[in-house]
């Protein structure tokens, strides 16, 4: 896989350079983002992914399930991701039901909607869930759908959500903070260059230096529906500093937003 | 396997770089995918059906005996039959070189049968049950459904075609089981079973590694289950590769060296079925066969600490270079080659960094602590793609200068605030970074714990910790360090070298160069690097003697002056309270051979803000009595009383403010108070007779 950023590619839509972009900072107590190496573990992402980021904006928008990913499709939109606070996890143990095919139970089985559930009076098992404590992140994001840029624009800055917004489980409630409305001017071209959100799909570009921790991880960026559900169609692959401190990047197309150095994806 | 010289020589620079993936390593199945490529280069090699073999599999049997069973079939003439001019069935030996031939491909599942037509007993198998597995090469290899279809579409199809018309002869069955009985002699053996063919009379027997339909029906068994696992009936689909990024087809009941992903695992996500695992974990065929291979690697690089697995995979940042192919493959193959060694990845790659010119900033390790519950249920503890040797490396050189320094080496003439013992790790120095790396370092300072570890057991947090370079924070090691002094702290003796080494750790972790501590504002102090002098070497002799003041009175001084986390009065208050407590306790074991001390009287766990004052006037009172007794028996004459040095600077911090307003967290002020404690007990003038005394004491305690 080459790395490129988004702009390199030769579709000229792909190409597409948001002159502005709504700026808004997401914040929760907890936050759990699966990663998808594991479903029998249960390991959270350190940056919420940009799928998450595109849900968490549908859920604002009120658009359903399955019905946005077009709308933060690599042709349609662009979006930066900012750790604020330093990222830290702790082990949450959580009590929960087998879900094994063995351990569901039909109701309504012989209706038209037949549900499958857990038993209730079945014994816990307890999984051990990795949970961030206290994540916040700037996000900055341009959507080439004008209609749908305004409405996110006006919803966000009457503090209003369709759905309400969470971090990666339903349970780690999100808040929401809007910045407003910034220019998206031409980052700095000084050699390296100080990048405040994490780097995405560089990571041969980061300077590593003895001093600074710097953490990478790759996660899902693009998705797409065919007939039987949704797969993802690009992974990312983010470099990050976990102290939420900035990263010197050679050779990076960076822009700034609202005094701050970030790169879209 | 090749060797690293070996591996260089068969995989030049070029050839080697066509085979490395051409994405960064940004995730753990990337790191494993990387280990599944060089293992299958440096066992089977390249080509086509390379990465489906399991040469380790059978690595136990190479030239033990019985351990190679080939049944020879003729397919040369009109009708199949077994061979007649030479064996039927070839007991023999099985060999390294022979890998190739038999082209193994192991199904680890404790039913069925191996992918491969060659197939490997079980231990000691007895030679009825070895006749079976022979016959069972032609009446259940040929007859699978995978194999069947294979037959149908490929050139040589005929081949197997003939192996199951072979096996419906009940005579050639028979054949095979009296000449394998007869061969064997009665005994049990391990072996591998295998088929030879021949195809023309005028040409030999041919083994299955030469003969494309086998190895295509044996690919196509392993590919089947990355899609039929666990009762899926094709959980495939076209998504994008998460180890090459590429749109392809991708499986999704495919295998995982560390089982962190299971297919069956249905959650709680409406509509998430075993059919559809694909799209959660989107992985190519190609993919996830070679991250299967990636096992020896893995398994390679781990350890136990605490009753978990930690695996700790060390890989580059960024995009694998050739070079750090080459040097990945060195560190890879010495941990797969190492006998029962204790040490871990870590240590070994430190200590061959500079042999390997190892760019230690670049070089990472991924660093997970697993506990497994039966045999798929795995919890994961701590983990970390981040994990560097300069961590580490950083706190072992910082807890080896901790111990140079007056707060742990004696002077001439007076002892040092804290005991050192060579019986202790964290009091010795030598060769820190193994415990370090191992997670011993921090099973001698926190809790035990249950057998098992748990999910929140502060051993593990602190290990994964220091090594991707996490601050710990302060508060987190006060409450485990007093929750193992609790455990300890028994009528039988004050656990003052635990304390000791408590408080050495403590010390390397603040005076380090990196960051391995945080901490709120109350505790900020505890996580700067106090100033104690360095002491040098130097016999006593050659010292020269300092005059004016009381020792004991001037190393107190200078011990609180080098302290930061001495600066707060409450905490200042409470250590002073701890070291009249070990003082007097001291006194009290020894010259007066009293059986309870102050130091059983007032246990660490007895210790809260509400009792602060009512111990300190029990202390204070029994050093008013112990210099009255002194003075009437011995007839001395001093001025003052015995420890006033201790209870003069105690009496100013205790008031100021009274202990019932203090503020100071619990671990904090118990922490403290068991450092006193130490403190005062190890305290006092060093004479020859003292230090013979000392030596005959620790021999005792080690």
């Amino acid at each position: 896989m080459e790395q490129e950023s988004p702009g390199a590619s030769t579709n000229d839509e792909s190409e597409w350079v948001p002159e502005r972009c709504l700026s808004v900072t997401v914040r929760g107590p907890w936050g759990h983002f699966r990663r998808v190496e594991g479903n029998v573990v249960k390991q959270t992402y350190r940056i919420i992914p940009r799928t998450t980021v595109a849900g968490l904006l549908a859920a604002v928008l009120g658009v359903e399930r399955d019905g946005y990913y077009d709308l933060f499709g690599p042709s349609a939109s662009r979006i930066a991701i900012e750790p604020v606070s330093p990222l830290r996890t702790l082990n949450m143990p959580m009590n929960t039901l087998s879900t094994a095919g063995g351990d569901l139970q039909s109701i309504n089985a012989h209706g038209k909607i037949t549900i499958r559930l857990p038993d209730p009076t079945n014994l816990r098992q307890q999984h051990n869930y990795e949970v961030l404590v206290g994540p916040e992140y700037r996000i900055d994001i341009a959507l080439s759908d004008e209609k749908t840029y305004r409405k996110l624009r006006e919803t966000l800055a009457a503090g209003k959500s369709h759905y309400v917004p969470s971090l990666g489980l339903s349970e780690h409630l999100a808040e929401l903070e809007f910045h407003g409305e910034f220019e998206v001017r031409d980052g700095p071209t000084d050699d390296p260059v100080a990048v405040d959100s994490a780097v995405p799909n560089r990571i041969e570009s980061v300077v590593l230096e003895s001093g600074t921790r710097c953490q990478v991880e790759e996660s899902p960026a693009f998705m797409a529906n065919d007939s039987g559900g949704r797969t993802t169609t690009e992974f990312t692959s983010y470099v990050y500093n976990p102290d939420a401190k900035e990263l010197d990047v050679r050779d990076i197309d960076a822009k700034t937003v609202d005094e701050r150095t970030v790169v879209f994806v | 396997m090749l060797s690293p010289e070996e591996f260089r020589e068969r995989y030049p620079e070029e050839k080697l770089a066509e085979e490395l993936p051409d994405s960064p390593i940004g995730s753990l199945r990337d790191i494993q995918y990387l280990y599944g490529k060089l293992y299958t280069l440096a066992t089977t090699g390249g080509g086509e059906y390379a990465p489906y073999l399991t040469p380790d599999a059978a690595g136990d049997l190479e030239d033990s005996g019985d351990s190679l069973i080939v049944v020879r079939a003729d397919l040369s003439g009109d009708e199949p039959r077994l061979a007649d001019r030479i064996d039927p069935v070839w007991v023999t030996s099985y060999s390294e070189d022979q890998v190739q031939d038999v082209a193994h491909c192991k199904y680890p599942a404790a039913r069925g049968i191996d992918h491969s037509v060659t197939h490997q007993s079980g231990q000691n198998s007895d030679p009825e049950k070895l006749a079976r597995y022979a016959k069972e090469r032609l009446t259940k290899w040929a007859t699978d459904d995978v194999v069947q279809e294979v037959a149908e579409n490929h050139d040589e199809g005929w081949i197997i075609k003939e192996l199951v018309e072979l096996g419906e002869d009940e005579g050639a069955l028979d054949e095979i089981e009296g000449t394998l009985t007869t061969a064997l002699g009665g005994e049990s053996t391990t072996a591998l079973l295998t088929v030879q063919v021949q195809l023309d009379e005028d040409e030999g027997y041919r083994w299955p590694g030469d003969l494309d339909v086998f190895m295509e029906a044996m690919r196509q068994r392993k590919l089947s289950k990355l899609v039929t696992k666990n009762k899926a009936d094709d959980s495939s689909g076209n998504a994008t590769d998460l180890v090459t990024g590429e749109p392809t087809r991708t499986v999704g009941t495919s295998e995982d060296p560390q089982n962190y992903f299971l297919g069956k695992q249905l959650e709680k996500f409406p509509g998430l079925d075993i059919e559809e695992a694909w799209r959660t974990h989107p992985i190519s065929e190609d993919a996830a066969v070679t991250v299967m291979n990636a096992d020896t690697f893995v398994e390679a690089c781990t350890y136990r600490t605490f009753g978990a697995k930690v695996y700790c995979l060390p890989y580059f940042f960024g995009r694998p270079s050739i070079d750090d192919a080459y040097t990945l493959y060195s560190t890879l193959h010495a941990a797969a080659n190492a006998d029962e060694s204790r040490t871990t990845p870590i240590e070994n790659v430190y200590q061959r960094r500079t042999d390997w010119s190892i760019d230690t900033n670049r070089l990472r390790f991924y660093v997970s602590a697993v506990m497994p519950h039966q045999m798929s249920r795995y919890d994961v503890f701590g983990e970390t793609l981040n994990g560097r040797i300069q961590y580490p490396a950083e706190l072992a050189r910082s807890h080896v200068d901790v111990l140079r320094t007056a707060a742990f080496r004696d002077d001439d003439r007076w002892t040092a605030a804290f005991p050192t013992n060579e019986g202790w790790t964290l009091l010795d120095g030598e060769g820190l970074l193994g415990p370090i790396a191992s997670g011993w370092y921090f099973a001698e300072t926190l809790p035990t714990g249950e057998d098992e570890a748990s999910a929140d057991d502060i051993r593990i947090e602190a290990l994964v910790d220091v090594l991707s370079g996490t601050p710990i924070p302060v508060s987190m090691l006060l409450d485990g360090y007093v929750e193992r002094i609790i455990e300890e702290d028994t009528d039988e003796q004050f656990p003052r070298f635990r304390v000791a080494s408590q408080y050495a750790q403590l010390c390397a972790l603040a005076g380090a160069e990196e960051e391995f501590l945080t901490a709120d504002d109350q505790q900020r102090s505890i996580a700067e690097q106090p100033t104690y002098r360095i002491r040098t070497m130097e016999s006593r002799e050659n010292l020269a003697i300092t005059d004016g003041g009381f020792e004991g009175d001037q190393n107190l001084e200078e011990f609180i002056e080098n302290t930061p986390a001495l600066g707060h009065d409450q905490r200042c208050g409470v250590f002073l309270l701890g070291a009249l407590v070990g003082a007097v306790g001291s006194y009290q074991e020894w010259p007066l051979e009293r059986s309870t001390t102050l130091v059983d009287q007032f246990p660490v766990k007895s210790i809260t803000t509400n009792r602060i004052k009512k111990v300190a006037q029990d202390a204070i009172e029994k050093t008013l009595t112990y210099t009255r007794e002194e003075k009437k028996r011995e007839g001395k004459q001093y001025p003052g009383t015995k420890f006033d040095y201790i209870v003069d600077r105690l009496r100013k911090t205790i008031l100021n403010p009274d202990p019932d307003e203090w503020d100071l967290d619990k671990s904090d002020l118990r922490f403290y108070y068991a450092l006193g404690v130490t403190y005062g007990m190890n305290d006092r003038p060093l004479s020859d007779d003292d230090e013979a005394a000392a030596e005959i004491e620790e021999e005792a305690t080690s």
